[in-house]
């Protein structure tokens, strides 16, 4: 009797999963939904990538914005193709940020680049390649960089650093550039990927994980010390930051020694987050972490990153003060999702050309 | 502690699985070792008024029931009351009177150097107050025998599932079952589940997720066309009965799991027609307690009609002031008490008789979309921040209802996605009459209730852990 009640529960459950599902996929707009996480495939190297030929069309309560991934599984309306005689080619590494799924493709601030250095009287023709691809860090770019290098053929390579989580996201990589690993590992590692691919494609078990993420956030100060967040902006960071950028370090430089073997050039580009430019949103932010008990340093990362990235000798560009100095204004950044809004990209797109203008880092 | 946080959830399983393994009188040492440390969670300092409200309670009753002499009798409840309304006056009203004594000077042209004092409310003190000044008036009424035993005695007060936001339990319901030993059955575990779960449903998905709607009624920067304000009441009228009608079936519930019944504290107000049927269903532990010990005092409805109205006035005016110390829960006591009084003048009149009792459909869904409008112009009144809003409010009502400027999808729809589930199962609670017909439908009906309570709570609730607005009371 009780096992047959039980069946009948957890069928009337399944059911309404499904309808929830259903509701969810239709009505639900978020990085979670389906349509979105679609964009994406497992890759056995780096954990996943872009899916080439995906298409899906991105709407928030902000913007509403076509995604389309070529055939090389990077975002961009046209194929990459072999490079012609007067070609030059700028290839964009990074995360999320020059990924840029929030705008419209012809709005990307690579894209406005390649417009303006298109404009411009020269003997050649500048293409630049969006390769960021969301969730990557310097490990991540390395890897995904070895990969596609001989497709994209660089003349310009432009890792863009985002300061604020790149030190973190490095160690947590880092197991990633281990080349002893052994099978196992490998495969446990696949397994989870996989785990977490299916949670992310489905709405309903997507937003029980969320819950599930928050209700242990909520505990944890019970079994572990509370950490103020923002960690690489912190006075006092913890010792894993120093590590981070140190992997980051070392991943840059592979990246640059990858795009030399090329016979491409290599410079830095360090993308500040929203609350370094908005004012707003680091006093609330320096609230938050010094009722945690840290203290939150407004440009900490950025100084940090330069520093650590200065040994290599490579051109750097500090997006910030092109970014502050384009205030006051509409917008630079979204208020929900925090990424760059068309204004943002054309600040960004206009901070890149002066720098490789000014650095000659393209024939002319 | 509130029962919408995970800090709650940790301590009651906690505190239920060491109860179920302990004998009788160790399970109450432990119930007022939890409800303590429950009500310290949110600010132990005054857990001393709490403690103090209970011994001298006790003490007054038990003197109670070794004298015979009425003047001695009437002398200690006169301290009762004197040291619980003394209490409730001075951490609740202080503020409230000195600041309004001010306000009359001050509109006089003098404005004396007062000393101030900004006293915190302690949680629940409207609650205890209550119940221990029933308590003693049973005593003192011989309606009850006053109890020999402090820790029952210190538990039926201090209870947790009822202590901060009631309901407000009687002795002769409650101090019976603490004394007696318990007897957990399966029926009260599976109602207590399903209170607790449909409890958590109305405070997270569907009080908390209204809570913005309504502000977008009461405190939007911009003036507000009325249809919209219309909106924000309704969403305003479920969020507090979401709220406060969640937070009692979660008592109930968890004081079923652990084989304690309380009484039902609301039974289906919005689908009454009359006001006197709304108070009946309404805050039921309050509306009941307001009767018994201040209306039937005061001769309820057994003198000549102008008393009985006089009666009915003062009632809910005092009903009204219990909810808050301003001058907006006052006028809406004072706006119940007309509506009663109405009501009770208007019933002399056939036509009125025969238009709200009739059973002819259309007359009874129109009765009773006047009185839910009715009631909701009383949350209006309620909810608003000041007189002046509600003067201004009710101008928008009036004046600039505009229809096609209704918010389709900020308000009209979440309203409706938020309320159509309660209101789905409260239509089908009603047409049994029975508030927990749930866990008796048959097994593919309730089972598809429970599967759902559960997916719109996890996937749609509001976790943001916010009050119970009636903590503030």
């Amino acid at each position: 009797m009780t096992t047959r009640r039980l069946l009948s529960f957890a069928l009337i459950a399944a059911a309404q999963f499904g309808i929830f599902e259903a509701g969810l996929r239709t009505w639900g707009s978020s990085e979670a939904a389906p349509s979105f996480q679609g964009l994406f495939e497992t890759d056995p190297a780096i954990g996943y990538r872009l899916k080439p030929r995906a298409r899906t069309r991105f709407t928030t309560s902000e913007f509403t914005a076509d995604i389309a991934i070529n055939g090389a599984g990077l975002r961009d309306d046209e194929e990459i193709g072999p490079k012609g005689p007067q070609e030059k080619r700028i290839v964009l590494l990074g995360d999320s940020l020059v990924l840029s799924v929030q705008v419209p493709f012809g709005q990307t601030f690579g894209e406005l680049l390649e417009q303006r250095l298109n404009g411009r009287p020269s003997a050649f023709r500048y293409r630049v390649i969006n390769a960021g691809v969301q969730g990557y860090g310097p490990v991540e770019e390395q890897l995904f960089f070895r990969a596609i290098t001989r497709i994209v053929e660089p003349d310009l390579v432009l890792p863009v650093v985002f300061v604020g989580n790149d030190a973190e996201e490095a160690v947590s990589s880092r197991h990633k550039l281990d080349e002893t690993r052994r099978t196992s590992e490998i495969v446990a590692d696949s397994f989870l990927t996989r785990v977490r691919r299916l949670i992310r494609r489905s709405m309903v078990l997507q937003i029980l994980r969320l819950r599930f993420v928050a209700a242990t956030e909520r505990f944890s100060p019970s079994w572990a010390p509370p950490e103020p967040p923002l960690q690489s902006y912190a006075a006092q960071p913890a010792p894993r930051i120093a590590d981070g950028l140190a992997i980051a370090r070392q991943s840059i430089e592979d990246i640059a020694r990858t795009a030399s073997t090329a016979g491409a050039a290599t410079a830095v580009v360090l993308m500040p987050a929203r609350f370094q430019v908005d004012d707003g949103d680091y006093g609330r932010l320096k609230e938050v972490v010094s009722a945690a008990g840290g203290t939150l340093l407004r440009d900490a990362a950025t100084e940090r990153f330069d520093q650590a990235l200065a040994p290599l000798g490579i051109p750097r560009l500090d997006v910030l003060p092109a970014l502050r100095g384009a205030l006051p204004g509409p917008d630079l950044f979204y208020q929900e999702t925090v990424h760059l809004t068309p204004r943002g990209h054309a600040v960004v797109a206009e901070a890149l050309d002066r720098f490789i203008e000014d650095h000659r880092l393209l024939p002319r | 502690m509130v029962f919408n946080s995970l800090h709650f959830v940790w301590f009651f399983v906690v505190v239920y699985c060491a109860y179920r393994v302990l004998p009788h009188r160790a399970q109450n040492w432990l119930l007022l070792g939890a409800s303590y440390y429950f009500y310290a969670a949110w600010d132990w300092r005054f857990l001393g008024l709490l403690i103090a409200s209970t011994l001298v309670d006790f003490s007054c009753a038990r003197a109670l029931s070794r004298t015979s002499a009425p003047g001695a009798r009437r002398a200690l409840l006169v301290l009762s009351l004197g040291f619980n309304l003394t209490l409730l006056g001075f951490f609740k009203y202080f503020n409230f009177f000195a600041d309004s004594l001010h306000g009359v000077f001050g509109s006089l042209g003098w404005n004396p150097d007062f000393v101030t004092l900004r006293i915190l409310l302690p949680v629940g003190i409207s609650f205890y107050t209550f119940v221990t000044m029933s308590y003693v008036i049973d005593v003192y009424r011989r309606e009850i025998p006053a109890t020999r035993d402090l820790l029952d005695f210190a538990v039926f007060v201090a209870f947790f599932p009822h202590l901060v936001a009631g309901p407000i339990l009687r002795a002769s319901n409650l101090l019976s079952q603490i004394d007696a030993p318990r007897r957990i059955t399966r029926e009260q575990m599976r109602d207590g589940a399903w209170l607790i779960a449909w409890g958590y449903f109305q405070k997270v998905f569907v009080a908390d997720n209204l809570a913005g709607l309504a502000n977008s009624a009461f405190d939007a920067a911009a003036p507000q066309t009325g249809i919209n304000i219309l909106l924000g009441v309704y969403a305003f009228a479920f969020q507090i009965y979401g709220d406060f009608a969640g937070y009692s079936n979660i008592a109930r519930g968890t004081s079923k799991l652990m084989g304690i019944e309380l009484i039902e504290n609301f039974r289906f107000p919005y689908l009454v027609r009359t006001p006197q049927a709304f108070w009946r269903n309404w805050h039921i532990s309050l509306s009941t307690w307001l009767r018994d010990y201040l209306y039937i005092p005061l001769g309820g409805s057994r003198g000549s009609e102008s008393q009985t109205r006089r009666n009915l006035f003062i009632t809910m005016t005092l009903g009204g002031l219990w909810h808050g110390a301003a001058w907006t829960f006052v006028l809406w006591g004072i706006y119940h008490g007309l509506l009663l009084i109405g009501y009770r003048a208007a019933e002399q009149w056939d036509g009125f008789r025969r238009l709200v009792a009739g059973p002819h459909p259309m007359a009874r869904l129109l009765s009773w979309a006047v009185m839910f409008h009715i009631t909701c112009y009383g949350w209006l009144i309620f909810r608003a921040r000041s007189m002046g809003q509600i003067r201004d409010l009710t101008a928008s009502l009036i004046a600039n209802l505009a229809p096609a400027t209704v918010n389709v999808h900020g308000l009209l729809v979440p309203l409706l996605l938020y309320t159509t589930p309660l209101l789905v199962v409260h239509a089908c609670e009603a047409w049994f009459d029975d508030g927990l017909v749930v866990p008796r439908l048959p097994v593919g009906v309730r089972y598809s209730i429970y599967a759902a309570t559960c997916y719109l709570t996890l996937l749609f609730g509001n976790f943001g852990g916010a009050e119970f607005i009636y903590f503030q009371f």
